[in-house]
């Protein structure tokens, strides 16, 4: 059968708006619960990063977040990256911070928290709310041994975080994932100098 | 190509037609995904399920779909497909959906959706077109399953997860990499063909 261009034309244009409509509808219809799932993941992320998540189900997680985790500030600073500074907090003082963190990785941006001790010394956790590094490869990255790996590193002023074994820890990067690897250990020391210890201005 | 029996279909897309092994398709992600089988299974289901759907939904508009654009609509119609996965497995299956994230997108790449679209779906019915398409999945999930149980058994000594390292062996860390996939695939690729050669030998 012969069909000309109007026809082809008439039928994307078709089917394009059907798709994109069902499509829409499914998104509506699955929003509240793709909203709560995503608000309780990142609650769960947070709890991770200051080494409070404890294989929670997810009522409890809710509750602990609601108790123990406020806004806070580290230096001054209360929001980074369009998130915001979150504290600890234990019998009204705060004992850890979860700082964010953004870069970019190898494919995509790097997103997450590094939580860090109150007196600025010690890591508590590091997570990642956002990766979109190659499944397999540098997707490792998200698999807890190798973020169990960044729990009570010391920190400090001037001084960067590395892979290898340095005098006081050893951190291993992802085989075949030196770019990602890479990627994160930037984005964290990156997060580290301009949020937690940023230079003082003269 | 008309009225092929079920049975039929079946066996070529597992056997004799295998997507992987005969075909040499959606090898990339057999690369990539294979290092664990759970990775397998949930990538497998997700290929298959697309596969079928799409096959029968292409196979359905077959006769009004313009000859000139049916590959954009085959994109078309495997990306709806792909996003309404990813938009159920946000909604209902937050987990798997966290432990896949990427995945799921690489889906709209596998070669064999979109070959099972051109090659079977363009002419046959869509009941056919949806076992065909379904098959050629669970045959891809059959290989990526028999690829992942090599390398996650020697790459981590588990299986699904589970500790299967009862005699303490050291672990291939070369198994978690991609290469391993590659010479296993290489291997059973060779074994396809070698059978598939004897076969045609024997019918002459």
């Amino acid at each position: 059968m012969k069909r000309g261009h109007v026809y082809t034309l008439f039928f994307m244009t078709i089917l394009t708006a059907v798709l994109v409509f069902a499509l829409a509808a499914a998104y509506e219809a699955f929003k509240p619960s793709i909203t709560t799932n995503k608000l309780l993941q990142e609650q769960r992320a947070v709890l991770y990063a200051l080494g409070i998540d404890d294989d929670l189900s997810d009522e409890e997680v809710r509750t602990r977040y609601a108790e123990s985790v406020q806004p806070g500030a580290v230096g001054g600073i209360t929001e980074a990256y369009g998130q915001p500074v979150l504290a600890h907090m234990e019998g009204g003082n705060a004992i850890a911070y979860a700082v964010p963190f953004e870069g970019s990785g190898l494919w995509g941006s790097l997103r997450g928290y590094l939580g860090i001790t109150a007196d600025l010394t010690e890591t508590r956790g590091l997570v990642f709310t956002y990766q979109n590094e190659t499944p397999g490869l540098g997707g490792r990255i998200d698999e807890s041994w190798f973020k169990e790996q960044f729990r009570n590193l010391p920190i400090a002023a001037g001084v960067e975080l590395a892979y290898g074994a340095n005098p006081e820890y050893k951190i291993d990067a992802v085989t075949g994932a030196t770019q990602t690897s890479s990627a994160v250990m930037r984005t964290i020391n990156k997060s580290l100098s301009e949020i937690v210890f940023p230079k003082e201005v003269k | 190509m008309v009225n092929e029996k079920t049975s039929a279909i079946i066996k070529r897309n597992l056997l004799s037609e295998n997507q992987v092994l005969r075909a040499i398709l959606g090898i990339c992600s057999s690369l990539a995904v294979t290092n664990t089988m759970r990775n397998s299974l949930v990538m497998g289901l997700g290929v298959a399920f697309v596969t079928g759907l799409s096959s029968l939904t292409l196979s359905a508009m077959r006769n009004i779909i313009p000859h000139r654009v049916r590959m954009l609509v085959q994109t078309l119609v495997i990306a709806a497909y792909v996003i309404f996965v990813d938009l159920f497995l946000q909604a209902f299956l937050p987990d798997i959906s966290k432990q896949l994230g990427p995945y799921v997108g690489l889906i709209i790449t596998n070669c064999i959706i979109m070959g099972r679209a051109e090659a079977y779906a363009q002419q046959n019915p869509p009941l056919p077109a949806a076992l065909d398409g379904l098959f050629a999945g669970l045959g891809y999930t059959m290989v990526l399953l028999g690829i992942s149980f090599i390398r996650e058994v020697l790459g981590f000594g588990t299986l699904f997860g589970m500790n299967v390292n009862f005699i303490r062996f050291e672990t291939w860390t070369i198994m978690i990499m991609p290469p391993a996939a590659f010479f296993i695939i290489g291997g059973m690729i060779w074994f396809m063909s070698a059978r598939a050669a004897g076969k045609a030998a024997k019918a002459k």
